[in-house]
């Protein structure tokens, strides 16, 4: 007499449980983040409690880190380049809406010549990005 | 009793493991490639080159020396103690010009902290401005 083969476990049904967590990981990070082009150079925003929320702008966007190299528009440029790419960026609309991305370990006076570049383009108003500060 | 039928596997039409892999895969890309930061804005004016903002007030203004040090129109004083002094002053003249003097060498991380104490405080019309100008 021949013992029953015990029944062997389909393979497929083992992997159902796995990939159905899977999808579900996939569909939270689709949903939960945002999709965003890395920058050019590594930078730290300053923290903050308050502050605006506000979605990290598409365009307008003046990159700095810690060693004052700066980017505008995911171009590298120097310091005395920003003015002209600024009125060029400024011309057609003096009121569209800059923001600068700056690491929070920039020292005052590289800040200050930045916003001194940014006033003689013709901008009146900042936005300085900011994270909020982790409780 | 002789049982020899083997359990009848069923096949799967289309194999279940390039199906995982490109999952897995698409996983890796969106756990990577999204970030979960928040972003919060601070608004900040660019003072003309002439005067500051007429204002029937003289504009405050806070110094922030290169050891973190914070003075108030030439006084010492701590965070706190600005915030409330600020609190009181802007009560008055809510729109009441405030401009922040950094030294040279103060960091951006310690600038932010205070304005985000001044506008914790009301301020609503805060400059940045280099010192000594």
């Amino acid at each position: 007499m021949r013992m029953p083969e015990p029944p062997r476990r389909d393979q497929g049904e083992n992997v159902i449980p796995l990939i159905n967590i899977v999808f579900l990981l996939l569909i939270f990070f689709m949903l939960a983040g945002t999709l965003t082009r890395p920058d050019l150079f590594n930078v730290e925003p300053p923290e903050t409690v308050r502050g605006i929320e506000t979605d990290l702008p598409e365009e307008g966007v003046i990159l700095m880190d810690a060693n004052g190299r700066l980017a505008f528009e995911e171009e590298e440029l120097a310091l005395e380049a920003l003015g002209p790419r600024l009125e060029q960026w400024l011309a057609d609309d003096p009121e569209r809406p800059l923001v600068l991305k700056a690491d929070a370990g920039v020292p005052a006076h590289r800040l200050m010549d930045v916003m001194d570049v940014l006033r003689a383009a013709g901008a009146d108003r900042l936005t300085l990005l900011t994270n909020p500060a982790e409780r | 009793m002789v049982i020899d039928s083997p359990p009848v596997r069923r096949r799967n039409l289309i194999g279940l493991t390039p199906l995982i892999d490109v999952v897995f895969i698409l996983l890796v890309f969106f756990m990577l490639a999204s970030s979960f930061l928040d972003w919060r804005s601070i608004a900040l004016s660019l003072p003309g080159e002439g005067g500051e903002p007429s204002s029937d007030t003289p504009p405050l203004v806070v110094r922030i020396a290169s050891d973190g040090v914070l003075t108030l129109d030439g006084e010492n004083m701590e965070l706190a103690e600005l915030e409330r002094r600020l609190s009181t002053l802007l009560g008055e003249d809510p729109a009441r010009a405030v401009i922040i003097r950094p030294a040279d060498d103060v960091s951006l991380q310690r600038i932010v902290q205070v304005v985000d104490r001044l506008s914790a405080a009301g301020g609503s019309n805060m400059t940045l401005n280099r010192e000594g100008r």
